[in-house]
């Protein structure tokens, strides 16, 4: 399998209601994780090291910051001379009113760029997922099986709160891994396998379905197609189940959940699999520095930060700073965030440049992390 | 090319031989500093901050690791189309060839790559140096004073002039008297080795310099003293703030722990001027519960599980439950096993450590460990021993 036959298409235009403010100045693909990187950096990444140079990014609102950070592509190394890195935003036609309804709408918008890529396959998905795979193995997968589409999932995990909107996908699979049945959104899933919202498909056939579901009307690449092929049995549609963790970050409580599980050992040695680099935006900040009185304890912490107070099950961001006496426990303490003397953070997510004042003290339930918006000064 | 104004040649050639078994596979601009960078990242970054977009750097002493390190060039925005970073080895001519016999000879083998941009100004500079410096305020200087060549200086402690060149100026700032490493200086300020020549007047007297059979082709040596003599105008050119020549094994590490100070002498937190460096694309560093890290410098991919005081921690080092780390230096991807004490000592780049042993001790000299060095269990390493089996 020659790795430049594939190409990637990020889809970033996905709900983020449940996200609350870490999305209202970003789009859920640019939000920040695991002290340095964006959610977009891993699949980017997954991308550049199966060998893709044709990445698409179709974005939709606030992407501002996302394509701040994207760039030129330069460090997924996606600025050749032929393909590279394509920035896709919603644009007006006579038959195109400019806000994608799904990605399905999305994809017809763009089907010039599709038409025109020159790589037999397409890995398609959703940017609200967090994983660090070998797409090259799910390829060859593909290719053997001689599935139409085949869909990336994981074992469902528990859910961190009942009774709410998860936009996820379940499906049941035979034993030659064939998808029999599928369902979206349930209140109670029937069926153990969760989509992680990639998939591949021939490049030319995703071109077809795009322009003949189009013209009847339809909005849900997932629900018109996938739902569809399956329930009809006029696709093949396969699972491919996959080999490590993934995450969906689709709500405060599974942002802040991907985050302290980064804490553990195997976890960081999946995500961070020396095999496979995950590459992001360098700022060039000097190395964290901890003064006399720091005392800190399983811990993340990137460059650029000065830490002199107390930092317990936290993930600290770059250029953060804890002053002597501050308390930092089971928070996430975003870019150039402050906690300043005294003062006492738990269970907080401190969005960038967020300040805590001297004395300042915020205590959320571990079930429902407060969040401090970006440059609030408490 | 198109015209430049002022381009830079970095003289990178330096073995560092003082360094001992840290510069035996490496250029001493190759030296790791401060956590995250090497010793070349502070030209590069002061060239790239003060505009400078041309930056030649010769190259001569196991160019290896300096040339990987380098590449395009991109980490110091110095990835052009019209100008950038280029790596001048010694190269072979019709008539032979031959290795840089001095600093004045490496820029006279490269006429041909200055001239293609006909500048107006040429910087020199050398890779062996940590410090901050806008080099378009010296460029003004030189400009202002019509000077034919000027000479970055600054004030060092009376004591240590002996080691310098040091300037003797008028009240103008114009130099008088070049003393080289004087047993009695008349002044305390020394040459930092940062010079800008007017390019046609450096371009006659590197050609005389060459002609020259008993010149040593050095530009402390032979070009200043010949220019002084002939009455051009030299200016010196003051610079005060942190300055620091890494050529010992004392003074890196010395020069290592000076960031743990507080106020740190040398603002590396400057936006405005950021020491760009190489990045290993790490995740950030994991603190593990029962670890202990204080007045410490520590980066991207490192695991600390032990102790870890007033020391510098490179990308990627694991320290194991139980180790002491103190005073010291770790470079990159260093593996320090359980039990491990290391104090006052440098660990080079890859070495895999204990468990168990002892590295240096807090009387005595620095201990050093060599690149890729495989430390059995319990081995140890005396203060002031340089060990490596690699």
């Amino acid at each position: 399998m020659a790795t430049k036959d594939l190409m990637g298409l990020i889809y970033t235009g996905e709900n983020d209601a449940r996200l609350r403010e870490l999305t209202l100045t970003r789009a859920v693909a640019a939000l920040p994780v695991v002290g340095r990187y964006r959610i977009i950096d891993f699949l980017m990444s997954n991308l550049t090291n199966a060998g893709a140079r044709n990445v698409g990014v179709i974005t939709q609102r606030n992407y501002h910051s996302l394509m701040d950070h994207l760039g030129s592509g330069k460090e997924w190394d996606l600025h050749g001379k032929h393909d590279g890195l394509f920035i896709l935003p919603p644009f007006l036609t006579r038959d195109n009113v400019g806000v994608y309804g799904g990605m399905l709408d999305a994809l017809r918008s763009n089907i010039g760029y599709l038409r025109r890529s020159r790589q037999e396959y397409v890995l398609l998905t959703d940017s609200h997922v967090v994983y660090n795979i070998d797409y090259l193995e799910m390829l060859r997968q593909h290719v053997d099986s001689g599935a139409d589409i085949t869909l990336l999932y994981h074992d469902a995990k528990p859910r961190l709160q009942q009774g709410v909107h998860e936009y996820r996908v379940y499906f049941d699979t035979n034993a030659d891994g064939l998808i029999t049945a599928l369902e979206i959104d349930p209140v109670q899933p029937s069926f153990p396998n969760e989509s992680l919202s990639a998939m591949i498909i021939r490049r030319e056939l995703l071109v077809s379905i795009v322009a003949q579901t189009a013209a009847q009307g339809h909005h849900s690449f997932v629900r018109d197609v996938l739902q569809r092929s399956v329930n009809d049995q006029t696709l093949r549609v396969m699972g491919y189940r996959s080999p490590v963790r993934g995450w969906h970050i689709d709500s405060v409580q599974s942002y802040y959940r991907f985050n302290m599980d980064t804490l553990q050992a195997d976890v960081r040695q999946e995500l961070f699999d020396p095999r496979r680099p995950v590459y992001t935006k360098v700022r060039d900040d000097i190395a964290a520095r901890y003064g006399d009185s720091a005392t800190v304890s399983n811990s993340l912490v990137a460059d650029g930060g000065r830490i002199e107070g107390t930092v317990e099950n936290s993930i600290i961001f770059r250029g953060v700073y804890v002053a002597a006496g501050a308390i930092v426990r089971n928070s996430i303490v975003m870019q150039d965030a402050q906690v300043h003397e005294d003062a006492e953070i738990d269970n907080c997510i401190l969005d960038k440049q967020a300040v805590i004042k001297r004395g300042g003290r915020l205590i959320g339930p571990a079930t429902y992390p407060i969040v401090i918006s970006k440059n609030v000064t408490i | 090319m198109r015209k430049k104004r002022c381009i830079a040649m970095l003289l990178a050639g330096g073995q560092g031989s003082r360094l001992g078994i840290l510069t035996r596979s490496m250029a001493k601009p190759a030296v790791p500093y401060g956590g995250k960078y090497r010793i070349i990242d502070f030209p590069l970054s002061n060239c790239a901050n003060s505009g400078i977009d041309v930056v030649g750097v010769l190259t001569q002493y196991q160019p290896l690791e300096l040339n990987a390190y380098i590449g395009s060039g991109a980490p110091w925005d110095l990835d052009l189309s019209n100008g950038g970073v280029f790596v001048l080895p010694p190269y072979m001519r019709g008539k032979g060839g031959e290795w840089y016999r001095g600093t004045a000879n490496a820029i006279y083998q490269n006429i041909g790559f200055i001239q293609q941009f006909d500048p107006d100004y040429v910087l020199i500079l050398s890779g062996d140096h940590i410090y901050r410096m806008d080099y378009n305020a010296m460029l003004r200087f030189h400009i202002e004073n019509e000077a034919d060549a000027t000479i970055a200086e600054l004030e060092v402690p009376w004591e240590e002039t002996h080691r310098f060149g040091i300037l003797n100026t008028d009240e103008t700032g114009r130099i008088v008297e070049f003393d080289e490493k004087p047993k009695h200086a008349r002044s305390n300020k020394a040459s930092m080795g940062v010079y800008i020549f007017t390019w046609d007047k450096l371009h006659e007297y590197l050609v005389a310099d060459e002609a020259d059979k008993d010149s040593s082709n050095d530009f402390g040596k032979n070009i200043m003293p010949k220019m002084l003599a002939d009455g051009q105008r030299l200016f010196a050119y003051p610079f005060s703030g942190y300055w620091k020549d890494v050529g010992t094994i004392d003074s890196l590490l010395e020069a290592n722990l000076d960031l743990l100070q507080t106020p740190m002498p040398i603002d590396l937190y400057d936006k405005r001027w950021r020491i760009y460096s190489r990045n290993p694309g790490l995740p950030p560093h994991y603190i593990a519960p029962g670890a202990w890290v204080q007045n410490a410098l520590v980066t991207e991919g490192c695991e600390v599980f032990g102790q870890v005081r007033h020391s510098v921690l490179f990308a990627g080092v694991t320290v194991e439950q139980g180790v002491s780390v103190e005073n010291s230096v770790v470079m990159p991807r260093v593996h320090i096993g359980r039990g491990t004490s290391v104090t006052r000592a440098i660990i080079a780049e890859d070495a895999v450590i204990g468990p168990g042993c002892q590295i240096g001790a807090a009387e005595g000299g620095i201990a050093v460990v060599g690149q890729g060095s495989r430390l059995a269990a319990g081995t140890v390493v005396q203060p002031g021993e340089q060990y490596e089996n690699s």
